[in-house]
């Protein structure tokens, strides 16, 4: 990954989310955490993320609904979910609201790694062709 | 002929008027043959055959009719109680899930401190430690867990013995003052006196009363009190009321109060499932618990026991 | 009843005697130990119906005493002593199967209550396991 990917983890337990963010800076990401899914749409909106790791099960809104809210308002980020528990569901509902894919926690940081990487691939492979269709409508 | 049909209608005697309609017309049948109307006899005699055929027809229907409906009832209750073992068992898939998953984030962050720069780095060997007291922590917080939840799957039965309620409660009171009076909780008593003794499991009921209490103090947090109140129900329960001055419980979650792992408390503290265990010990000692809740106001549990000798 | 055995188990040697010495007044067969490890050697050559337990005890703790006991002797009934009165060990007690919680200083003839309800429900457990037995 070029210029460093920016990641937000957005998970309840602080202890989780205090240490998967040391685990990934050590990775070369720049992270950020916060613990709801209130938070996370306030960060989105301060400032710029190319992925989301996102707890599906929180107090307050869901985060299911963080989901919706945060591809509202920036379509171009990825967001991962992390759920304890696999459901075709669950993930149906994931696809449908714009996720990107969901991981099983607890989950190795190698498979963690590779999703976030993977992610931000398809992101800039997709803001590649959007500036494409830009530069190409407006020649 | 009479005495088949009068054979076949005292095995299954569901319907007497159809079967007296059946009998009805056979005896129309005789009678027409004894008056020589043979034709009319004949008729008859094929009405009556008819009829015999089609209630015969229909009281089989109803009966298995009946089976399969006490077929589905048993699996109703069954695929209920199949529901209610999926809803633990994902509660606590879920409840263990979280301190594994720390613990899996930790042994991570153990293994890069051990790379060999990392490792010299300032503070590293303090991280460690941190890292592996977390971990204990976590597995300590799954075997609360599992700890609770062997309790509330054993069938623990009720020993009866007759107890003083005033005095069983205020002995939990008197546990839970102290420190309810360092955050300035007020415990207020209102014991009806003179309640008949009732005839109860004295530990079960105690366990019950200190969870009871234990979140009443953890609802107010500082500054507040809780009021205690016993007294005769109806001539044949007496009824315990601890009301505390609370946060209140919004009514969207009243409902699921006394649901296995529901709680509202961070996570890591508290399993949720003390309540739910109240609830079984009541309705295993023959009562009933409920709960009435204003937000902001406060918050009440009423519990009520029967005194009547089971 | 009054043929039963009791034990009680507290390192503060002064509370201990007095207790034993009052006990043993009302006609209770009262002995006296001064530490958890003790107790739980004590327990392995000699029978017991009632236990009084102190809960904060130096080396083996009330609740770790506690939990040997059950293991050993599950029909036994323990009864906690507590000289701060502790929500926490007070949980843990009745989790780990405690039978009764009594505040320090105990008033002995509400002590004497406590060991009667707790001796009633051995008697109890002992019936029932008795019946279930012989069906």
């Amino acid at each position: 990954m070029p210029a460093k990917t920016k990641v937000l983890i957005v998970d309840d337990e602080e202890r989780f989310r205090d240490t998967l963010k040391k685990l990934l800076t050590a990775n070369g990401l720049e992270t950020n955490a916060v613990g709801s899914g209130m938070e996370a749409i306030e960060e989105l909106h301060q400032q710029p993320y190319d992925v989301i790791l996102l707890d599906v099960k929180m107090p307050g809104m869901s985060g299911l609904e963080a989901l919706a809210e945060l591809k509202r308002i920036n379509r171009d980020v990825e967001v991962i979910i992390l759920t304890g528990h696999a459901s075709v569901d669950v993930a149906v509902e994931i696809m449908r609201l714009g996720g990107y894919e969901y991981l099983l926690k607890p989950c190795p940081m190698e498979e963690l790694l590779a999703k976030i990487e993977s992610a931000f691939e398809r992101k800039t492979a997709r803001e590649e062709r959007t500036k494409k269709v830009q530069t190409t409508a407006s020649s | 002929m009479k005495a088949i049909l009068l054979n076949e209608s005292s095995s299954s005697s569901f319907n007497p008027y159809f079967h007296a309609a059946t009998l009805l017309a056979a005896a129309l049948a005789v009678c027409l043959v004894f008056f020589g109307d043979f034709l009319f006899a004949a008729a008859a005699l094929v009405v009556a055959f008819v009829s015999f055929l089609t209630t015969r027809h229909l009281t089989r229907l109803v009966a298995k009719a009946n089976e399969q409906k006490s077929d589905l009832d048993e699996q109703l209750i069954q695929s209920q109680k199949l529901a209610a073992i999926g809803e633990l068992s994902s509660g606590i898939a879920h409840e263990i899930n979280n301190p594994l998953a720390i613990m899996g984030q930790e042994t991570e962050w153990i293994k890069h401190l051990l790379k060999a720069d990392n490792l010299q780095a300032p503070g590293a060997t303090e991280e460690l430690r941190d890292s592996l007291r977390e971990i204990v922590d976590q597995v300590d917080r799954c075997k609360e867990i599992t700890h609770k939840l062997l309790d509330f799957a054993r069938k623990k039965e009720p020993l009866i013995q007759a107890a003083d309620v005033n005095k069983l409660i205020e002995d939990m009171a008197r546990l839970v003052e102290k420190e309810a009076a360092q955050k300035n909780i007020q415990i207020l008593r209102e014991y009806q006196k003179n309640l008949p003794r009732v005839p109860t499991d004295p530990p079960l009921l105690r366990q019950v009363v200190l969870n009871i209490l234990n979140n009443a103090a953890y609802a107010i947090g500082k500054g507040g009190a809780i009021t205690i109140a016993t007294r005769l129900s109806g001539g044949d329960a007496v009824e315990l009321a601890f009301s505390d001055t609370g946060c209140g419980i919004p009514k969207e979650q009243r409902d699921r109060i006394f649901d296995p792992f529901f709680t509202t408390k961070p996570p890591g503290e508290g399993t949720g499932l003390g309540l739910s265990i109240s609830h079984s010990i009541i309705v295993k000692l023959g009562g009933r618990i409920t709960v009435a809740s204003e937000v902001g106001k406060g918050t009440t549990f009423t519990i009520q026991l029967p005194v009547g000798l089971t | 009843m009054k043929d039963f055995r009791v034990l009680i188990v507290d390192d503060e040697v002064d509370f201990l005697e007095t207790i034993v010495k009052r006990l043993k007044r009302r006609k209770v067969d009262t002995t006296g130990i001064d530490s958890g490890i003790k107790a739980l050697e004590l327990l392995e050559k000699e029978p017991f119906d009632v236990v009084i337990l102190d809960v904060r005890m130096p080396g083996m703790d009330g609740i770790e005493t506690l939990k040997e006991m059950k293991k050993k002797r599950p029909l036994m009934e323990v009864i906690m002593l507590t000289g701060h009165a502790s929500v926490e060990s007070g949980v843990q007690g009745m989790h780990y199967g405690a039978f009764d919680y009594v505040m320090k200083p105990a008033d002995i003839d509400e002590l004497l209550g406590k060991i009667h309800e707790a001796y009633e429900r051995k008697a109890l457990h002992e019936n029932r396991i008795r019946e279930k037995l012989t069906i």
